[in-house]
């Protein structure tokens, strides 16, 4: 059974106004934990002040289904219309692929390492 | 006593070199309980049994995902189960066919499952929500032919046909080619 280990932290980065919020992801995504897993972000996402940018560290997911691709599209919806920006920073290449191949990287920046993202955020 | 120190390795993995074609079945209960460890076959049987990249067996593993998924939520009562069908032709292509049993309450046409795909390819990236971007995108980048037709008992095929010989299995690079749906 697949399984999705989560941290949620933040990142205090010289030059930014505000903390940026990192969340880690661990293990897979898939049908049989992505809808149980969504909430923990829509939640994160509803406490966070406005202007307040998201990195999401993917170094350690080694699987992401097409819904749990459309859930990091909707969290981009809901932290850009709080005028804040995410970033996906590190994700394994066939991760990163299938992020790609639904077209998620013309929505968001994809980073190799966690500076380029806080960067970016 | 000296130490004995000893590896004893399984039955090495069938490498399609010959003539024949392999097919494996596998059918498994409607739930997505049962997906990663067929995730896990496919990754498994794409790197050792054929002649496609690792990088494709990970994309393989994503369609192959995408197909029973959509087969499970679209296709199939709760209690249900689906078949899939891999079928290796050395030189020549994979075929993965997935087939679900149907679905009492709404259910769904090969016609209507085609037009939802094509819809979902029209839409802005920004607009396509949470659903629909299994098989309107990794299943058809991913696949040279993809095929989807109606059975007697109500249920759906779904089959999908990746070239060997085809050059975009060579690189890293998604296929941006159109691909071809049939119904």
């Amino acid at each position: 059974m697949a399984e999705i280990k989560y941290t949620f932290s933040e990142l205090i980065v010289t030059g930014k106004p505000k903390p940026i919020k990192l969340i880690v992801l661990e293990g897979m995504l898939d049908e049989s934990n992505a809808d149980e897993f969504a909430p923990k972000i829509y939640e994160f996402i509803e406490s966070m002040d406005n202007e307040t940018s998201v990195i999401l560290d993917l170094e350690k997911l080694t699987y992401m289904n097409s819904k749990s691709i459309g859930y990091i599209a909707d969290y981009y919806n809901k932290v850009s219309a709080k005028n804040g920006k995410i970033v996906i920073a590190k994700p394994a290449r066939n991760v990163k692929e299938t992020l790609s191949v639904v077209g998620l990287d013309q929505m968001i920046p994809f980073t190799q390492t966690l500076e380029e993202a806080k960067l970016q955020a | 006593m000296e130490e004995i120190k000893g590896v004893i390795k399984g039955a090495n993995p069938v490498k399609i070199n010959s003539d024949k074609e392999i097919e494996i079945k596998i059918e498994i209960p409607t739930k997505a309980y049962f997906m990663s460890g067929i995730r896990d076959f496919t990754l498994s049987m794409i790197k050792n049994m054929t002649d496609f990249s690792e990088n494709w067996a990970y994309r393989f593993q994503s369609v192959v995902d995408e197909l029973c998924n959509n087969a499970i939520e679209h296709g199939s009562e709760k209690d249900s189960s689906i078949k899939i069908t891999f079928i290796a032709v050395p030189d020549k292509h994979i075929k993965i066919i997935v087939e679900d049993f149907g679905k009492k309450d709404n259910p769904i046409t090969a016609k209507e499952i085609q037009e939802k795909i094509l819809n979902t390819q029209k839409k802005d990236i920004k607009d396509l929500g949470i659903r629909g971007r299994g098989l309107a995108f990794i299943v058809t980048k991913w696949t040279d032919k993809l095929e989807i037709l109606d059975t007697e008992n109500g249920g759906h095929i779904i089959q999908i046909t990746k070239n060997l010989n085809d050059d975009k299995f060579k690189t890293v690079e998604r296929s941006l080619e159109p691909n071809q749906i049939i119904i």
